[in-house]
């Protein structure tokens, strides 16, 4: 760590450095054994952390108390509004962030964002009020209760598809996905919808993930949304209808999604 | 109003479990990071309409740090972070219970603990501008935002905790972690 150049190459590590600087250390490195060593302990260092200090999650019951203090909020802001917020809260969000930015974009600037917006919000209403996303949050986080996770242990599929068998209505797709990062972990059966839906578990990094799926029906799906800070992914596959549901990024959710929609394509159907 | 709470957990909820780390590695017991997520989330809901540009995740952190420097001149403490007990491994390893193979797990639960006493013995400087930068993956610039010290100083602070942490683990475990996984 006594190199001029330790600083530079941490940096160079970090990928803080423009391409020209990081050829210039490079050939740096090449010729200094103590920056080379430095990189090798920065490497180990990164690796010990990630891969066992990130596991640290906010608490249910603090994400709980959080959604509580929030709505105490709120009520204090606003004026006598009964029983409104909740119900119109739904509605609204999909839509700002959803359509917002395509019709700003399409009209801003001709008046015509104020139509536009009244258009959209009655075309993506009805459905957005679907109960079923309230469902679908409160199973997930239900789920990350203590003992509440899972009804079948199992990283194997051979276990975990029979059981929804007997315990379910239906019959959803169950692989496990450790290579690409997706550990299957288990199933659990659920009540949603109106029917015993099962729900398939995997675990990502420190992250669960919920795969709900149930019988679908003659309705359109709602939208991928975000709520209390819960990613839904919806897709259909065959008969039945699914939902995955967790913390992790956008982009690590759908992986699993498109991972299991392509196995859905050769295997779909209900009741199998 | 309504507008606002959704985009407010559409933009902001997804960052309460860094939020939660940050203030653990700040704060000195668990039920203090949980006390301090909460007024940092409050304050940043009452600033929201305020907050401009897209790094929601840089701006919430700074609002915990913000929060707990206030609490902590009013109280007057030095800010330290627990030794982790043996009781307390089930607290924050939850996900990781769900593994299979038991005799990992174990290995893997009295490594982490291991790691955590010693980020636990890092200075608070030190030690929150590493897991900054290694688990929330903050660049210098957010780093440097985040705990309002110059680019400079989160680079030196960031070599010396590195350094530091790589000496203690050697000198605990000897040599290369225990591969699991």
């Amino acid at each position: 760590m006594r190199c001029a150049e330790s600083l530079r190459v941490q940096a160079y590590f970090d990928a803080e450095v423009d391409a020209l600087t990081a050829a210039e250390l490079e050939r740096h490195v090449e010729h200094c054994a103590e920056c080379r060593a430095l990189l090798q302990d920065l490497e180990q260092v990164r690796t010990v952390l990630r891969r066992e200090a990130g596991v640290v999650r906010a608490p249910a019951a603090l994400r709980a108390k959080i959604m509580r203090a929030l709505d105490q909020e709120g009520a204090a802001d606003g004026a006598a509004r009964p029983n409104k917020r909740a119900s119109t809260s739904w509605r609204m969000r999909p839509f700002r962030l959803g359509m917002r930015p395509f019709w700003v974009g399409a009209f801003g600037g001709i008046g015509g964002t104020a139509i536009a917006a009244a258009l959209a919000f009655f075309l993506v209403a009805p459905r957005l009020t679907d109960p079923l996303l309230d469902e679908l949050v409160s199973a997930h986080v239900r789920s990350l209760m203590p003992a509440h996770l899972i009804d079948v242990v199992s990283t194997d599929k051979h276990t975990v598809k029979p059981w929804f068998a007997g315990h379910t209505d239906v019959s959803p797709v169950v692989a496990d996905f450790a290579q690409a990062g997706y550990r299957l972990i288990g199933g659990r059966a659920d009540y949603l919808d109106h029917q015993r839906s099962a729900v398939v578990v995997y675990q990502h990094g420190a992250h669960v993930i919920n795969v709900f799926s149930w019988a679908g029906a003659e309705r359109a799906l709602p939208d991928n949304v975000t709520r209390s800070g819960y990613h839904l992914a919806f897709w259909k596959s065959g008969d039945l209808e699914y939902c995955a549901v967790s913390d992790t990024g956008w982009d690590e959710l759908k992986g699993l999604v498109s991972l299991l929609r392509d196995l859905g394509e050769g295997d779909a159907g209900a009741g199998g | 109003m309504d507008d606002k709470r959704a985009r407010f957990e559409a933009e902001v909820l997804p960052h309460l479990d860094a939020a939660y780390r940050f203030a653990r590695w700040l704060s000195h017991a668990p039920g203090d990071a949980d006390d301090l997520v909460q007024e940092a989330i409050l304050r940043a809901f009452r600033a929201f309409d305020s907050l401009r540009g897209s790094d929601v995740k840089t701006w919430l952190m700074a609002i915990v740090r913000n929060c707990h420097y206030t609490a902590a001149s009013q109280l007057k403490r030095r800010a330290f972070v627990p030794l982790p007990e043996e009781n307390d491994a089930q607290d924050g390893y939850a996900m990781t219970a769900t593994t299979p193979d038991p005799q990992d797990e174990s290995i893997r639960r009295d490594e982490q603990r291991t790691l955590d006493r010693l980020i636990a013995g890092l200075p608070e400087e030190h030690r929150t501008v590493l897991m900054l930068r290694e688990i929330e993956e903050l660049d210098y610039r957010q780093i440097s935002q985040v705990t309002n010290v110059p680019i400079g100083t989160v680079m030196s602070r960031l070599a010396r905790s590195r350094a530091a942490l790589k000496e203690r683990w050697l000198q605990e475990v000897g040599g290369e972690p225990h591969a699991v996984r």
